[in-house]
């Protein structure tokens, strides 16, 4: 079937996004609406000694100025938390709506001005006088411990403490290697910049005593969920969350932020519907941002170049504030990833976590995953350096071999299924890898540093299954529903708790029921974002859409079908063990009877002739999926690069990437997920960093400053996949979201390092800005000289 | 944005009145630098005078040099077969600004009278021994520039056009920002039948300037070697988060071979 | 940031000195500076009107002067708010010393600033360039308005 499960249909919600008629939070008006405009610190830790309103408060169309002291209800929360090395808990310092009595960040929102228009809510805000008694800020995550206290009682500004592995083991490993390979990574700070703004539009109905909340979420329910059970106190039923076409999140959009809280909760105060969004220097401000971990490692080898150890220890700067899922980035989706693709009996990891008075940090694309397969491509690079070895063939090497599966980590994963030399092979044959060296010779004649590196990279994915989440410290479950709703003329709604924000949701979920039921793809709708109409979800992030999401459609479009089975035997009188259903079709085996999915929708609602004794009228069916097993998608970038020694620019002049996605519903945009992933993994290895002063300013909070990957900082992707269906899941999928992010810097830095290895360079740090690249071939140099 | 009122000026003459009965006035050219400095209220003018229908548009052949309207688009100017013709590496300097929407509203007087340091016409203008026409004189390049951002142009003052010299062979080679795509280094060399003009910009603290190492070597030597023969120094020099001074003198020698070599 | 340089002036030290603690001097030598009024013997309240390119801000704060060690040199501190455009500050460590031929005065001064903010966050790469060039202003002005 042309519509169906593996084929590129082109992506229905192009039309409307291509012609510029998405209907996204800030094309929404109601009527009466008035606008928000928050007040923000300029310094990053300060006591607030008094804030002034008066003046602001008096100022045309302003309908109301609150600071934190009006606020009655409670901040963002915490969702996932974990255990410390000695016992006791993360800290959760407070997190209020608006600043209470301390900023904590540049950024920090202080005060709300609600005016008739935009512009007088920012002339107002002018007028709003904050003392501050600035304290030292604390930038530096190395010596954040040594820092200003930034929370109350919060000892050494550590959030928490966490570890995960055999200690012993891994120790013993160390101290009985052969050679103990160790390296020191930065994984850089980044800003997440999706490219719709976050925004919210708040209602209060007075008769229902209810709100609504237009708003950019990945996650319509949990933001339901917080907003109602942890910051209102308020029936959950009262609230109402629609996330209308949203442009990109990369994570950022899944958290519930102060300033969609505090126009909901003002909404009720003036009784006005108030809308806010986010300018650009706002989101580099507040979006939480990604990344920004130290990591020290110590790989273990023994003499046959085997890895029989790896110890990490990590440390995380998570910011002002502990964002909702900020814990579990560095511990959960970090520590567990850190066997890679390899065969490793001991690991351990320890996490610091540290408040810094910068920007929350959180999950953005990969979330723990890229940071974990950072420093291990790194480091396992370098070993392959050390011992000599080709970096493809030490990675083989040491690759869980094909009949290890299930195979369980020495990191509490257990791993359904891999096979990790195909895609290894795959990638080299793309690349030309057996030819490097003369690309090599050829380029160093032209006075070019040609080099070339491999990222062998697995993530776990369709986070999560509850029982693990909540074993681990989640606060929140792992599943995901759909409804699938047959309609009399045989047209199909499909609900779902995922969201789409650029991931192509319409398309994919409408093949699955192609696949499925045999209609065509312009039958089925998509119903997506909004907490009213469809049933509780858990929101997109984490690869998870398809693989819990496209599962959950899956699983009730099975119900619907075993329902219809029984419908179409009574229509043609056989029993229902008979029916047999294919392309649209039911049929009793040995016969030539046949009906059509569309009679027997019409006959489930049209129930003249129906089995109403023992059936009930109607096709509908709701199904909630939990997984068994986390996914684990798997595969090798290699990317090749030539290095001009004379400004230290680096170009990418091939890329290959191959994954094993398992089964592929829909391979165009699988490939499109692949090239996004890949863009952003080269923004964070060459381009983009958060750039903070020693005083905590951000110094890059905008595009003159802050660096994101263009098209023609990018070559053409040579994108494959090899195929092992993930053995948990009805549709066998895996996931792709991330993949892309997770296995291109390493696989772009060790290319660097690869092409000025000649010159003794071994180390290069994110992002490989031509500065940075030209200081290393300066110091390699004037080293070669001494 | 503070909101202010937009005057549409009919000459330049016209223009400068207008400024002159406004308490702090400004001159809206392609407004690329201003406009994005207002909505940030970064600015608060009480009027601004659109100078578009001041009839200050187009490129004129003026024999020994080209000479260019203020309100000419740098699209405009990339895409001139006069310019092209006369003074190739101008029209390929236009051509490498921004990116194609900013170069469809952004003009050459724009560019100038701003004089942002990293920007990239001031440079041309300084190699191409050019001349500033304002309303009220003519101001010869080394007199104009007056360190970034500033200029000899006086409050009352407009740019109606700028004259570039021809020269026998030239070039601009820029190294751009990868954030902005401003230059980090941008070297535009001129080569005149008595002498090279060499103007860096991009790198100086003081905003565009003329290289005169590298412009004496290069007038006795119009080569590579010649340029690697000067040791670029660092003094003087811009460091911020992109790019250190030394960073930026190495980039200055490059660019200038390059441009020599091109 | 640290920026450092050093004027030598025909005059004595004791005028120098002098002017440095007269706001009129001052005034006249702080770049865009529209109002400057002592509020205590060491404290003056400042308005400054700065133009970076097509930025136009006013500074409202205050300029301090500390470590007096007459004739000698102090600090000179300003720090002030712009609004919505953020904060400022700088300070400039002033020492005095007589040239060798005991008449005129060797001036030498080391700046450091600060920005916070909009200006910080729109404008890092100028930052260092802006401060340093202000810095060098102040103190041409302050020779120029010296020769008078
Ligand atoms: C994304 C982006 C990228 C850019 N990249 C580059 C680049 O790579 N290289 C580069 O050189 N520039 C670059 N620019 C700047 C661009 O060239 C601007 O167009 C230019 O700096 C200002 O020209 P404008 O016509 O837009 O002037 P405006 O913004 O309208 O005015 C700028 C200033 O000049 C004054 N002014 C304008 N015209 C006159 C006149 N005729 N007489 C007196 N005063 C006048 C105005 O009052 C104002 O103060 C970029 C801009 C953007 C937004």
């Amino acid at each position: 079937m042309s519509e169906g499960i593996g084929a590129s249909v082109k992506r229905k919600e192009d039309r409307k996004f291509l012609t510029g008629k998405g209907r996204y939070t800030d094309d929404i008006n109601r009527p009466g609406q008035v606008h928000a405009h928050f007040l923000r610190s300029d310094v990053a830790h300060a006591n607030i000694k008094s804030i002034n309103t008066k003046a602001a408060s008096a100022a045309a169309g302003v309908v109301a100025v609150y600071t934190g002291e009006d606020i009655d209800v409670g901040g963002p929360i915490c969702g996932w938390v974990v255990p410390n090395r000695d016992g006791s808990a993360t800290h959760e310092p407070p997190h209020p709506l608006l600043a209470k009595g301390k900023v904590r960040f540049v950024g920090d929102a202080v005060a709300v001005v609600i005016a008739e228009s935009l512009q007088q809510a920012k002339s107002a805000s002018e007028l709003v006088e904050v003392e501050y008694e600035e304290l030292p800020a604390v930038v530096d995550l190395e010596t954040a411990s040594a820092g200003a206290e930034i929370h109350e009682g919060m000892a050494e500004n550590r959030y928490f403490d966490w570890e995960l592995g055999d200690e012993e083991a891994t120790d013993k490993a160390l101290k009985s290697a052969s050679r103990v390979v160790k390296l020191t990574v930065r994984n850089n700070r980044l800003v997440p910049n999706p490219m719709e703004p976050r925004a919210a539009l708040a209602e209060y109905d007075d008769l229902n005593d209810s709100y609504t909340l237009y708003t950019t979420s990945q996650s319509p329910h949990l933001t339901r969920l917080v907003l109602a059970a942890f910051m209102f106190q308020i029936p959950e039923s009262k609230i109402r969350v629609v996330a209308p076409d949203v442009g990109g999140g990369f994570g950022a959009k899944i958290y519930v932020y102060v300033e969609e809280a505090v126009c909901t909760w003002a909404s009720k105060k003036i009784k006005r519907p108030i809308k806010w969004t986010a300018d650009r220097t706002q989101a580099f401000l507040t979006d939480a941002h990604g990344r920004d971990h130290i990591n020290n490692v110590q790989l273990a080898l023994d003499s046959n170049n085997k890895i029989i150890g790896l110890r990490v220890d990590t440390l995380a700067n998570l910011g002002g504030y502990l964002s909702a899922f900020a814990v579990a980035v560095p511990t959960y989706l970090h520590g567990t990833l850190l066997s890679g693709l390899y065969d490793i009996p001991a690991i351990y990891t320890n996490v610091k976590g540290y408040a810094t008075t910068t920007t929350p940090v959180d999950a953005y694309r990969g979330a723990g995953r890229p940071e974990a397969t950072y420093l291990l491509e790194r480091v396992i690079d370098q070993a392959a350096r050390e011992v000599g070895m080709d970096q493809a063939e030490f990675r083989r090497l040491n690759f869980i071999p094909k009949d290890a599966f299930p195979y369980q980590t020495a990191v509490a994963l257990q791993y359904d299924t891999g096979d990790y030399e195909p895609a290894l092979d795959k990638a080299m044959e793309m690349i030309d890898y057996k030819n490097f060296e003369s690309r090599r010779s050829e380029a160093s004649k032209r006075g070019k540093y040609r080099g070339i590196g491999v990222s062998s990279y697995i993530e776990a994915c369709g986070i999560a299954p509850s029982a693990v989440a909540g074993a681990l410290g989640g606060r929140v479950g792992g599943w995901e529903s759909a409804s699938v709703r047959v309609d009399p003329t045989g047209t199909i709604t499909v609900t779902t708790g995922a969201h789409s924000h650029g991931q192509g949701h319409a398309t994919t979920f409408a093949q699955i029921v192609t696949e499925k039921l045999g209609v065509p793809n312009s039958s089925v709708e998509l119903v997506h974002g909004d907490s009213d109409r469809s049933p509780f979800g858990m929101g997109t992030y984490g690869s998870r859409s398809l693989a819990v999401g496209g599962v959950a459609i899956s699983k009730a479009l099975d119900k619907v079908i075993e329902k219809s089975k029984k419908i179409a035997a009574h229509l043609m009188e056989a029993s229902a063990d008979d029916v047999e259903f294919k392309e649209g079709k039911f049929t009793v085996s040995g016969t030539d009877k046949e009906t059509a999915f569309g009679e027997v929708a019409l006959a489930a609602y049209v129930p003249h002739n129906y089995p109403l004794e023992t059936l009930e009228p109607g096709l509908e069916e709701t199904a909630f999926y939990d997984p068994m097993n986390f996914t684990y998608p798997a595969g090798t970038h290699i990317a090749e690069v030539e290095v001009d020694p004379t400004t230290g620019v680096v170009e990418i002049v091939d890329w290959a990437a191959c994954d094993d996605f398992g089964n592929l519903i829909n391979p165009m945009i699988v490939e499109g997920q692949v090239h996004g992933g890949i863009a952003q993994g080269i923004g964070q290895a060459l381009l983009e960093n958060a750039h903070y002063d020693e005083n905590g300013q951000l110094l890059t909070a905008s595009y003159m400053d802050y660096c994101m990957p263009r098209a023609d900082d990018l070559p053409s992707f040579k994108v494959e996949c090899t195929n092992t269906p993930c053995t948990h899941n009805d549709l066998g999928v895996k996931g792709c979201g991330e993949a892309g992010a997770i296995a291109s810097p390493p696989a772009l830095i060790n290319a660097i390092i690869n092409a000025l290895s000649p010159l003794g360079v071994s180390d290069m740090s994110m992002p490989a800005t031509p500065e940075t690249v030209w200081r290393a071939i300066q110091n390699a140099q004037a080293r070669a000289a001494e | 944005m503070y909101s202010t009122k937009i005057v549409k000026a009919e000459n330049s003459s016209a223009a400068v009145q207008a400024i002159g009965s406004s308490k702090e006035g400004k001159i809206l050219a392609g407004g690329m630098t201003l406009i994005p400095t207002l909505k940030q209220r970064l600015a608060n003018p009480d009027c601004l005078i659109d100078i578009s229908g001041c009839g200050l548009e187009g490129v004129e052949d003026k024999g020994s040099s080209v000479r260019i309207g203020a309100m000419t688009k740098h699209a405009a100017v990339a895409e001139s077969s006069l310019v092209a013709k006369a003074i190739p590496a101008l029209a390929d300097l236009a051509g490498g600004i921004g990116d194609r929407q900013v170069r469809n509203r952004g003009t050459l007087g724009g560019s100038v009278a701003n004089n942002d340091p990293a920007a990239c016409y001031p440079s041309a203008v300084m190699a191409l021994d050019g001349t500033v026409h304002t309303n009220k004189r003519d101001i010869s390049a080394d007199d104009f520039f007056k360190g970034m951002f500033e200029t000899a142009l006086e409050e009352d003052e407009v740019i109606e056009a700028v004259s570039f010299k021809k020269p026998e062979k030239a070039c601009y080679m820029k190294f751009p920002n990868p954030a902005s795509r401003y230059a980090m280094v941008g070297v535009f060399v001129a080569k005149f039948s008595d002498g090279v003009r060499v103007a860096v910009t991009g790198a100086g603290e003081e905003g565009v300037f003329r290289h005169s190492d590298l412009e004496s070597a290069l007038s006795s030597n119009f080569s590579e070697e010649a340029v690697s023969g000067v040791e670029v120094s660092s003094d003087g020099l811009m460091s911020d988060i992109h790019a250190s001074a030394d960073y930026r003198a190495n980039l200055i020698g490059e660019m200038t071979k390059r441009a020599v070599s091109s | 940031m640290e920026i450092k340089e050093s004027y030598d002036l025909p005059l004595p030290i004791e005028t120098v000195w002098q002017a440095l603690n007269d706001e009129g001097f001052l005034k006249n030598s702080i770049p865009g500076c529209e109002k400057l009024e002592r509020i205590s013997p060491n404290e003056l309240s400042a308005e400054v009107k700065l133009k970076i390119g097509p930025m136009s801000t006013r500074f409202k704060g205050k300029v301090n002067l500390s470590d007096l060690n007459p004739p000698n040199g102090y600090t000179i501190s300003g720090s002030g708010t712009g609004g919505i455009a953020g904060a400022a500050s700088g300070s400039a460590k002033v020492s005095l010393s007589k040239m060798e031929d005991g008449e005129g005065t060797i001036l030498s001064y080391q700046v450091k600033a600060e920005v916070k903010g909009k200006i910080a966050q729109l404008g890092s790469r100028l930052i260092h360039s802006t401060a340093k060039k202000l810095a060098k202003k102040f103190f041409s002005n302050f020779v120029q308005e010296l020769a008078k």
